[in-house]
């Protein structure tokens, strides 16, 4: 009995030691085209669909697509991995493993004291989501509701304008997909969230009897950008690809696969 | 490292309000838990299975699972059918103490039974019925073999809570990730949030050193 515990034990032991060996040198199979040959680790929160998600193992997206596009217009390797949000801001922030950001990302004076921005590459703007038969009819209404978004994104910022960033009333989550299930369960009035997210959650939910309502007036257009540390070159080698993308009709063509419309192009290539 | 001090100082009026409600959670949940966990506690002990078996599955239940799933479960599907809509206090009040109740339970069980058998026997051997021999013989040695458990669940606890920011309670954590939505920046929000714990934390360790001396 002994001896075969302890051979089961050795055996769980040499598992582990396997296990992280793999990890570990997946890790540095990942790392060496940073510092080798030019390549480009973007990291990404991937949990936004449509604009970048993970289905099972592999990530999708808008942004996924246009980076595969700008890339290409470059000739750089390079590679996308899902970090999550937090790990994001602070490994682009080094700019040693990962050296860009690429979430939907929107472009903010605060931000820009920390980090430098591509060109914007996509307007967005935000939305807010009501249960049908609600009385609120623009962001102002907002003012004394409950209202659920989530935190760190520019739905944040332009509540906690309105509502003041103290005010319990507006409740900030991890992610969309909870603040959504606060409306529907009840403890939230409305949701406000970057246009694309909203229709998509509508387009998935149509029995759920939602409105969806543009407020230009108090939600004006922002834009998103590739984030990277400050001082990054990598924002001189990319932005001319980028601006080739928007320009030579390929970024209309993405567009229109994931949302099924035209861009307004003049929008965009007048932000840069 | 550049370290902004001027935005932590900036959320600190609403730090100490977040504070405010880790304690309080912190407080109620330990409370109602552990007369919850009495309860369960004892029913785990009861001499036949099926009377067992509710109270063993229950402890089940909430140690194996993870409390991120139990808080969200608690909050879009247990609160909104009694409460009429969701809400965060209720929510993380009636998870964290549900959650505890199946730790501390363990412990009042773990306390009880670490009496010697001989205890209770010589006690019945005197004339006491098996309630008074568990009123004044097993739960007064039990008791001060538990307060050091206890101690370490509380403390656990109060760290616990910080998963409560899932659904928007606005205790410490909350606003930490704010500020961090705020600013883009990690380190001020995080560390500032592990200081408060550290010293929540570290001052209810005193206290219960102290009480450990006493009883």
């Amino acid at each position: 009995m002994k001896s075969r515990k302890k051979w089961a034990m050795s055996a769980l032991v040499a598992f582990l030691v396997v296990a992280m060996v793999g990890c570990s040198s997946n890790n540095d199979n990942s790392a060496s085209g940073s510092n080798g040959a030019e390549k480009i680790m973007f990291a990404s929160d991937a949990s936004y669909a449509p604009m970048e998600y993970m289905d099972t193992d592999t990530i999708k997206g808008f942004d996924i697509d246009f980076i595969a596009a700008v890339m290409k217009e470059a000739g750089i390797d390079y590679e996308v991995k899902n970090t999550g949000w937090d790990t994001m801001l602070t490994s682009v922030k080094q700019g040693t493993e990962y050296q860009a950001g690429l979430s939907s990302v929107s472009i903010t004076d605060e931000r820009k004291e920390t980090y430098d921005y591509s060109i914007p590459y996509f307007e967005s703007t935000n939305m807010i989501m009501v249960k049908e038969g609600s009385d609120i009819k623009s962001a102002l209404d907002l003012k004394d509701k409950v209202v659920a978004i989530q935190g760190a994104t520019t739905a944040d910022d332009l509540m906690s304008g309105i509502m003041g960033v103290d005010n319990t009333n507006l409740k900030r989550f991890d992610s969309n997909a909870v603040a959504l299930m606060e409306l529907n369960g009840g403890g939230a009035d409305a949701v406000v969230a970057d246009i694309a997210i909203v229709r998509e959650y509508m387009k998935n939910n149509p029995d759920q009897k939602l409105v969806g309502i543009l407020d230009t007036e108090n939600f004006g257009s922002e834009y998103y950008g590739i984030l990277y540390p400050k001082g990054s070159e990598w924002k001189a080698k990319l932005d001319p690809a980028i601006k080739k993308v928007l320009e030579n009709g390929k970024y209309a063509e993405i567009y229109k696969t994931w949302f099924g419309e035209e861009p307004n192009m003049d929008n965009l290539l007048k932000a840069q | 490292m550049d370290f902004k001090f001027d935005i932590i100082i900036h959320y600190l009026p609403v730090l100490f309000k977040g504070t405010m409600l880790t304690i309080g959670f912190s407080i109620v949940s330990i409370i109602i838990g552990s007369i919850l966990g009495l309860g369960i506690g004892f029913g785990k002990m009861a001499p036949r299975w099926y009377f067992r078996w509710p109270f063993h599955l229950y402890i089940n239940f909430f140690r194996g699972t993870p409390l991120y799933v139990q808080i969200l479960i608690v909050h879009f599907g247990v609160v909104p059918p009694i409460y009429g809509k969701t809400n965060a206090l209720i929510s993380g009040v009636v998870a964290l103490s549900l959650n505890s109740a199946a730790y501390s339970a363990e412990i009042f069980r773990a306390g009880i039974q670490s009496i010697d058998r001989g205890q209770k026997e010589a006690a019945i051997s005197l004339g006491m019925s098996s309630r008074q021999a568990m009123r004044f013989i097993i739960l007064p040695q039990a008791i001060k073999r538990m307060v050091p458990a206890f101690g370490n669940e509380f403390i656990v606890l109060v760290k616990d809570s910080s998963l409560m920011a899932i659904v928007a309670a606005p205790e410490i954590m909350y606003w930490s990730n704010t500020m961090k939505g705020q600013y883009l920046r990690i380190w001020e929000p995080y560390l500032t949030a592990a200081l408060i714990y550290f010293i929540l934390t570290y001052s209810l360790s005193k206290l219960l050193n102290y009480l450990e001396r006493r009883v």
